[in-house]
């Protein structure tokens, strides 16, 4: 089929030098984008794992400032201690009161907690939120100290839009392919057609998840250079361009905040926003401050904060739906982000587009080291590695969700992943890479099926269960489905390598 | 369903239709080529106005960017064919990265002006940007920070790609200086 191509002729020497920069980058960072990229699709639904975490927790749609101030006055009860209080009202998402409470960074004799609500605004149990926190956690930081996880996530994004560019420059059969994919005999040319359709078609989402994850990963560093140029080092001063007025601190002891007042006074001012979040600081001194989120309904933006004082009266907002470009722009970024701006339907996009993404790094890997076979200089050892490091995720995130949910607590995640995912490298290096690919898939589907296994034993099918679990649970069989599928399909492929 | 899904759901089914459209083209090349190529992008363009009118001008219109990605991918991924071995001698042969003398030292600079260098002549714009800029200093901040991962990543791919390390040090460094110096020249966001 031949046809006058649409995209410009581009000079073959340039494309060449292109796919050299883009192999040396994808070669330098693949590892760190493949866990970044895999992490993120999975963090999508965090909001959907706390609740499947925490199954017993009562289901409210609709709260009313009565139900809000009861939970407030039982959080105060509960823990007078508390320094800072974040109430987080239901939402289509997460229809849920949950209340989480934080001691002074003094105090050591108390620390985080997090309750559930009812809808008379009663505090129930505390919940659990330890692998939900893992996941998300290693996609932010990869649990590393939080100013250099997020520098090293942000510059990983650098890299992942550096070989978005040098792709697309290296790629001039943009058009000619656009819905090539010729799967069979030549494992490179096979995996080149996935690399490129995958890349090209979902290029806009990849540009927009690189760009703005670099830009929240590098947060600390620019916003840190700005101060050092323009506040003499004062980060608070920069930051506090971004956050709206404070009331004065005064740490005279003084009964709660006014809530039902604050909340019947955000009603008439803003008749179409939904408040999701409150925010109290020093909620038992004089000087307490409350910041209010409330989404407008057809905005893309974290959520407008409008701060009061513990008399309900009115201070001003931060801005982020209202104030200047740079802070509503800004204000996008996090759900833009994690597509957390379009209900449940957009995030299974963003999870599919996610995993896309992944997927492209992948064979990106795998491309190179075909070459190398084709041109007679195998890497047999960095074939198992990578195709270790690929597989062995599904496993580990598995392995980390049974162990949360039978011990409830987040000690010893990281040390299982970290275990699972070096265990199996290890293991990589003595394992035929085609046995070890099936192998993976096929133990990475038989953990998802247990950690379903093992949740149905600990919560059986119950009347007052979230309905969000079913959900889960048929999304992570259906996963498992695809994994045990796709290792049939890499069986069937070895076996019959010249079909 | 709730109203936002259902439109979310016609936004799909319009994107779904426009790579459709825009596959009919591809693969049967002829006198109405055009037409579909232009009733393709049409479609991905109503399914856009359609999202952003309904659902937030701009919250909309980044769903249905989210969407075009998921239906263009669904209709490449849906029309894979199984390779033969008579088929392959028609492909055309996919060009190699050039190949380069391995030396160590050069590939040592390489990574430091494709890393730090970028990354520093990436900073100075911003910096640039966010201080001697006009405008509101929240959206010159923003906009010099949105710039900095978007230039460091322009930056590293043409190091990594430039045969010529001099002319990209010489670039980088010269960008830096200028964009740090009047940086820090005028050194206020007031």
């Amino acid at each position: 089929m031949s046809r006058k191509p649409i995209w410009p002729k581009i000079p073959a020497a340039f494309v060449r030098a292109m796919l050299a920069g883009h192999s040396a980058l994808g070669l330098a960072f693949a590892a760190l984008i493949y866990i970044v990229c895999f992490s993120g699709a999975v963090a999508v639904f965090t909001t959907e794992f706390r609740r499947w975490e925490n199954p017993t927790s009562p289901v409210v749609h609709d709260v009313t400032p009565d139900v809000i101030e009861r939970t407030l006055t039982q959080t105060l009860a509960k823990a007078p201690w508390a320094h800072h209080v974040f109430i987080t009202l239901p939402t289509d998402d997460a229809p849920l009161i949950r209340v989480m409470v934080q001691p002074d960074h003094e105090d050591k004799a108390h620390k985080d907690i997090t309750w559930v609500a009812d809808a008379q605004g009663n505090l129930k149990q505390e919940t659990v939120d330890a692998w939900s926190n893992f996941q998300a956690f290693l996609h932010v930081r990869l649990h590393l100290p939080d100013a250099w996880g997020g520098f090293v996530v942000g510059l990983t994004g650098v890299a992942l839009l550096s070989s978005l560019i040098s792709g697309i420059l290296s790629h001039p059969r943009v058009f000619k392919d656009a819905f090539s994919l010729r799967l069979g005999t030549n494992k490179r040319l096979q995996e080149a057609d996935l690399h490129n359709r995958i890349g090209v078609w979902g290029l806009p989402f990849h540009i927009i998840v690189s760009l703005t994850g670099a830009f929240l990963g590098l947060t600390t560093i620019v916003v840190g250079v700005l101060a050092l140029a323009v506040f003499k080092g004062d980060v608070n001063k920069a930051y506090a361009l971004f956050t709206g007025p404070h009331p004065i601190d005064d740490p005279r002891p003084a009964p709660q905040p006014d809530i039902k007042n604050i909340l019947f006074d955000l009603k008439s001012r803003e008749p179409h926003a939904v408040p999701t979040y409150i925010m109290i600081e020093h909620p038992g001194e004089e000087g307490a401050a409350i910041a209010v989120s409330a989404e407008t309904r057809g905005k893309l933006s974290r959520g407008e904060m409008h701060v009061y004082d513990r008399k309900a009266k009115y201070l001003g907002n931060w801005g982020w739906e209202k104030g200047t470009t740079g802070q509503k722009i800004y204000s996008t970024l996090s759900p833009l982000h994690f597509g957390w701006f379009g209900g449940w339907p957009l995030k299974v996009i963003y999870g599919v587009l996610g995993m896309g993404l992944a997927a492209v790094t992948s064979s990106g890997i795998a491309i190179w080291l075909a070459r190398r076979r084709d041109k007679g200089r195998p890497a047999p050892t960095w074939e198992r590695l990578w195709t270790a490091t690929v597989w062995s995720q599904p496993l580990a995130y598995s392995l980390t969700a049974i162990c949360a949910l039978i011990t409830r607590s987040d000690n010893v995640l990281l040390p299982v992943w970290g275990g699972a995912s070096l265990t199996i490298l290890v293991l990589a290096l003595f394992t035929p890479v085609r046995i070890l690919s099936a192998g993976l898939r096929v133990a990475g589907s038989l953990g998802l099926m247990a950690v379903v296994a093992t949740h149905a034993a600990l919560w059986p099918p119950m009347a007052n269960i979230d309905p969000i679990v079913w959900y889960m649970h048929a999304v992570l069989i259906g996963l498992a489905i695809i994994l045990l599928w796709s290792a049939r399909a890499s069986v069937l492929a070895a076996r019959n390598p010249q079909s | 369903m709730n109203w936002e899904t259902a439109y979310q759901a016609g936004a799909l089914a319009l994107a779904l239709a426009g790579a459709f459209a825009l596959k009919a083209a591809w693969s049967k090349p002829g006198p109405k080529r055009p037409w579909f190529i232009i009733l393709g992008w049409a479609l991905f363009l109503v399914s856009a106005i359609m999202a952003a009118a309904m659902l937030g001008p701009v919250r909309g219109a980044f769903i249905a960017l989210a969407i075009a990605c998921a239906a263009g991918m669904s209709v490449a991924v849906s029309n894979y064919t199984i390779r033969v071995v008579k088929a392959r001698a028609g492909r055309e042969l996919a060009l190699e990265p050039s190949d380069r003398k391995r030396v160590a030292w050069r590939g040592w600079i390489r990574g430091f002006l494709a890393g730090p260098m970028a990354g520093i002549a990436a900073m100075g714009v911003g910096l640039f940007v966010a201080i001697c800029f006009p405008g509101a200093p929240q959206t010159r901040m923003v906009v010099g920070g949105v710039l900095v991962p978007f230039l460091w990543a322009g930056g590293m791919a043409w190091t990594l790609s430039d045969d010529k390390i001099i002319r990209a040090f010489a670039v980088l460094f010269g960008v830096a200086f200028l964009s740090l110096g009047a940086a820090f020249l005028k050194g206020t966001l007031a």
